[in-house]
């Protein structure tokens, strides 16, 4: 038994249909008789340089834990399978139940998108009060009562 | 003071410590710049290497 750890790097127009790909890739390992220790969907990810044309590629990461000899049916699998631009297989000391840096830095940008959006209403709605204000401001004009604004805010 | 951050495991998916070792260019800095020890030089390197195969890291500011 050893403890291995596979990176797949999924075609990202298949994004979508992640759920059902895992689905197989796992059955494909337990068929192996290969332990799943942990998996990290990392989701897409601006590639380095582009591969087969794709600039973005979806992450998916296994933590695994199997015999030796079964590696090559599933790397063989592995390379007829299209949806997969890129894959690797390494072999590890220990197996780390913690979350790769990779995950954490997509939830925390995922996070940021999120609050981003929440931000962007606000934003409107300072602009409308900003609008009103001036508004008013133009209203004063014309009355004749800026001077008066002005001693109140003295 | 220390010039980079160095972790206890280096590890290829951390591409922010990685990130330190290569130049704009892409390519690895070599040990007599860096000054980091031999073993953890070699770490440095795999880990790099590990990490453009899998487009973590370019190879070259060239890519298209």
């Amino acid at each position: 038994m050893n403890n291995y750890e596979t990176i797949l790097i999924i075609n990202p127009n298949l994004s979508s249909k992640v759920g059902d790909f895992q689905k197989k890739f796992e059955k494909l390992l337990s068929d192996n008789s290969f332990e799943v220790k942990k998996v990290e969907d990392i989701g897409r990810r601006q590639l380095a340089y582009s591969i087969n044309n794709h600039h973005k590629g979806h992450y998916l990461l296994y933590r695994m834990q199997g015999d030796p000899q079964n590696i090559a049916e599933i790397e063989t699998k592995i390379k007829y399978d299209e949806a997969i631009i890129r894959h690797l297989i390494l072999a590890v000391k220990d197996l780390s139940g913690e979350d790769s840096v990779l995950l954490t830095e997509a939830l925390e940008n995922k996070n940021k998108r999120t609050e981003i959006a929440d931000e962007a209403p606000k934003k409107e709605v300072k602009k409308e009060l900003l609008k009103k204000k001036k508004l008013k401001k133009k209203k004063l004009k014309r009355g004749g009562l800026l001077n008066e604004e002005v001693s109140i805010t003295k | 003071m220390k010039k980079f951050q160095l972790p206890n495991n280096f590890d290829y998916k951390n591409t922010d410590v990685l990130r330190q070792f290569i130049t704009e260019t892409g390519k690895i800095v070599p040990a007599r710049v860096t000054g980091i020890s031999a073993s953890n030089q070699r770490k440095v390197t795999k880990s790099i290497k590990i990490a453009r195969f899998l487009a973590l890291l370019p190879y070259t500011d060239m890519h298209k």
